[in-house]
């Protein structure tokens, strides 16, 4: 039956994916604590587990790198390869390797395209580099290949009356004084060696060849009546630095049941865990293939094959299937979140942005109808669907400690290019942020963190000169504030200098000469578009596009950015976010004859406006909050909506990236949910309006842009 | 011809039991009773293995087994380590240092024999 794999490959792309992802935290993180087990474990477990996956779905050449990937990993994970930057460095490009087999892997799903020449050029370099590891160390170059061969060897010792001893030396048993020879000589006081093959295959060049390492490997057929105990300490000196493996003459049922036990979970065919396990060679295999296939319909199964024929005992095929079995189980607990496609999950969010207006409708109409049945239901339902809403506002949160944790090889790799040493310091991971805003907000934050890399942290020398650590520290943190998230990038360096900057936007032309602003206005024309220079351009960052595209994307996403900065000490880029893009909680208000909207989160407080404050009003624009300078829009005037003044007017006290502001209204409607529609294009740039949404009569509602009128709120507290 | 094993312990009583055991098995043995001592007595002789303790006054073993092995006519020399029980954190110092064959004390003189046998032809 020809089974169509490709769901199965798009759900392994992105759990492999992932893995890496994984696996790529876990060495850097090992390059501070190489000791860590659970760390070591984790990166192996990454490597089996893409290995595995890779070749049930298919993706061949990705199961054969990731196997030697694994053969490595497994050695350092039992400490026969020491874990030191030079080992991580090539970790880290393999991982990237196979990260690239993925991606033209996904892509090639899509075009039928294969891998280009370069990617099979990395991969030879690779894998050179990878043997050269695993080759002088008692394995041949390639992995399937010696398992086979030991396998066939420990086969036919079954069959014999003698043992069958398989000895792998380290490269530096000689220089520790421990000489093979002697080793082998000793065993004939135990017995008798009845043949003995010198494996050569891991003899490098004569050119490459170091004289004092041992490169040999020994397969010895002994016959001897002494237990595999004191065989095996005959090896005693030798068993740190050497692969051996004894095995007992007519090795029994159960040592062959109980290796197979002992085999890393995972749901392999019968046939193949039994050539695991050494009960059956591969030439078994295939025979007893071939009669399967030629076999009448229903073919039998192979387990029976595999006893009838005697190759196996029936034992050992049950243990097999056993396995089998459990390792199946294991897969299935494993799978404990479900995977959706994020296209379902906007529409979800739709749905429920309609629900929500029709649920409006509803209760409206029922207020109308003297029915307390009708009335209860209605609001009931209305209760409903606001939990449903923030159920499916949930589910498209993830913690932006993800996206976060993808910048910890960026700081790596640039920072050593750049010469500096840095620590990313990542908190606030568990802050949850709307996936489609931690996608679109990935590239921004990867530009501040250049820039601060490139432009924030000094070098080494430097940092000591003014009496600061020599490693530089990036902090990324994410924290909800009043109903956005915040995202900060700061670094420890040199700040920003605040007259270079002045010095350059003049000459750019971005403001005139002797014109007086405030630091915070200064570090705002970093965001303008071409200021940044070519003089200053370097691989990091600085190519003239940059800090006006980071202010772009941000406020695309409905944020805001902004610089605090002092010399010498460091610099923060502060984005904020708000929390969520598709329906929020409003607090709807009326001025003129329209409703507009205010999002909740960022009301503090209603406040009456005085008929003091009214007469003060035509003066200027600010009252008196409890002692607290208060500046105030009348989004009468700013809207320029008419009507007569009514009676009481009230301000809407919000606050955005901590200031305060006043929005001076004529009427207070109270909380409302709104479904945030887009405003058409013609629209787009009508300042304080952020979008539209439709109340329950199906009337339209403007929502207000809190942080742009906060800015122009703020000009009218520095000109006060 | 016979082979040189080179005993290097600042306890008498280990160094006499190990004399005579190899001393029997046809062994020629030289005594160093610290590693200044063994060091001085190498003196560009065939030494086929070395017996070392490894607390020692004047030289321990592990400093005695790094000089021996900066000594390209005794790098590749076998070296077995005496140590006790509680002396797990210097073994792991000496493994580094390429010293793999360990014999715990006390020992019994045939263990020691076989040791020796193990690592080098008769």
């Amino acid at each position: 039956m020809q089974i169509d794999l490709d769901a199965a490959k798009q759900t392994f792309i992105i759990e492999a994916s992932e893995l890496l992802q994984d696996m790529e935290q876990a060495l850097l993180a090992i390059e501070e604590s190489p000791d860590d087990e659970d760390t070591i474990n984790a990166i192996f477990r990454a490597a089996h587990t893409i290995k595995g996956s890779a070749g049930i779905v298919g993706f061949e050449n990705i199961e054969q790198f990731t196997h030697k990937v694994e053969n490595l990993l497994e050695k350092a994970r039992l400490g026969e390869i020491p874990i030191n930057s030079e080992l991580i460095e090539l970790l880290l490009k393999c991982r990237d390797h196979i990260a690239g087999l993925l991606q033209s892997a996904s892509e090639g799903q899509k075009t039928g395209i294969t891998p280009e020449q370069d990617a099979l050029d990395t991969e030879k370099s690779l894998t050179n580099k990878l043997n050269a590891y695993l080759k002088p160390a008692w394995l041949k170059p390639e992995g399937d290949a010696e398992k086979t061969d030991t396998h066939e060897k420990s086969c036919s010792a079954v069959k014999s009356d003698n043992y069958h001893i398989s000895l792998r030396l380290a490269p530096n048993v000689l220089r520790d004084g421990m000489d093979p020879i002697s080793f082998i000589n000793y065993l004939t006081r135990l017995g008798e060696i009845v043949s003995i093959t010198t494996i050569t295959d891991a003899m490098p060049p004569a050119s490459e060849m170091n004289p004092e390492e041992c490169y040999l490997g020994f397969e010895i057929n002994f016959k001897s009546d002494f237990d595999k105990k004191t065989i095996e300490d005959v090896f005693e000196f030798v068993r740190e630095d050497a692969q051996i493996h004894i095995l007992p003459p007519k090795s029994s049922i159960e040592s062959f049941i109980k290796l197979l036990n002992n085999l890393p979970e995972e749901p392999a065919r019968i046939g193949e865990l039994l050539v695991k396990g050494g009960a059956l060679t591969e030439t078994e295999l295939e025979d007893a293939l071939r009669l399967q296939s030629a076999g009448t319909e229903p073919q039998p199964r192979i387990g029976d094959i595999l006893v009838n024929e005697g190759m196996v005992h029936k034992k050992v095929v049950d243990a097999a299937i056993e396995k089998q079995k459990s390792a199946k189980d294991t897969k299935a607990k494993e799978a404990k979140t479900i995977r959706v496609d994020a296209e379902k999950l906007d529409y979800l969010i739709t749905m429920v942005g309609e629900l929500v207006i029709s649920g409006a409708t509803l209760e409206q109409h029922a207020r109308r109808v003297n029915d307390s049945g009708l009335q209860e239901s209605a609001s009931q339902m209305s209760r409903l669907v606001e939990d449903i809403r923030g159920v499916a506002m949930k589910v498209r949160m993830v913690p932006v400690g993800e996206t976060f944790s993808r910048f910890n090889r960026l700081v790596r790799d640039l920072g050593r290019e750049a010469g500096k040493e840095i620590d990313l310091i990542i908190s606030g991971a568990e802050t949850e942020l709307d996936k489609a805003v931690t996608e679109k907000i990935n590239d921004p934050l990867m530009h501040l963190i250049r820039n601060a890399i490139d432009h924030g942290i000094e070098l080494p020398d430097e940092r000591l000169l003014s009496k600061k650590p020599a490693k530089g520290a990036i902090t990324l943190n994410a924290y909800q504030d009043a109903g956005s998230i915040v995202i900060e990038v700061s670094d420890n360096g040199k700040g920003i200098n605040s007259e270079k900057v002045l010095k350059k936007a003049v000459e750019r032309g971005l403001i005139g000469h002797g014109q007086n602003l405030s630091d915070r206005e200064i570090y705002n024309l970093i965001f303008e578009p071409g200021f940044s220079t070519a003089e200053q351009v370097t691989k990091l960052s600085g190519r003239g596009v940059g800090m006006d595209v980071v202010k772009r994307n941000v406020e695309a996403l409905r944020g805001m950015v902004e610089i605090e900065s002092s010399e010498g000490i460091g610099a923060t880029v502060r984005i904020r976010l708000p929390l969520t893009l598709a329906i929020i909680d409003g607090f709807m208000v009326k001025v003129g004859k329209h409703f507009y909207v205010i999002p909740l989160d960022m009301v503090v407080e209603c406040v009456e406006l005085t008929e003091t404050d009214r007469v003060e009003a035509k003066r200027r624009h600010y009252i008196n909050l409890r002692g607290e300078v208060l500046p105030y829009v009348r989004l009468k005037e700013l809207f320029d909506e008419n009507g007569v003044r009514p009676p009481y007017e009230n301000i809407v006290v919000v606050r955005y990236a901590g200031r305060k502001t006043g929005l001076v209204v004529d009427e207070l409607h109270g909380e409302v949910q709104a479904v945030i529609k887009s405003l058409g294009r013609m629209y787009r740039n009508v300042e304080g309006i952020s979008g539209a949404t439709i109340l329950g009569d199906g009337t339209v509602a403007l929502i207000i842009d809190v942080p742009h009128l906060v800015q122009s709120a703020e000009g009218i507290r520095q000109t006060s | 011809m016979a082979k040189t094993i080179m005993i290097i312990d600042d306890s008498a009583s280990i160094r006499q039991v190990v004399n005579i055991t190899l001393g029997k098995s046809g062994y020629v043995v030289i005594e160093a009773v610290d590693g200044k001592d063994a060091i001085n007595k190498l003196n560009g002789q065939k030494i086929h293995l070395i017996i070392c303790d490894v607390n020692m006054p004047n030289m321990d073993g592990i400093t005695f087994l790094k000089e021996l092995k900066q000594n390209a006519g005794y790098k590749f020399t076998p070296v077995i380590m005496l140590t006790t029980e509680s002396q797990e954190a210097k073994m792991q110092e000496g493994k580094a240092a390429g010293a793999k064959a360990w014999v715990v004390k006390p020992f019994k003189p045939e263990t020691m024999l076989t040791a020796i046998e193990k690592l080098i032809l008769p």
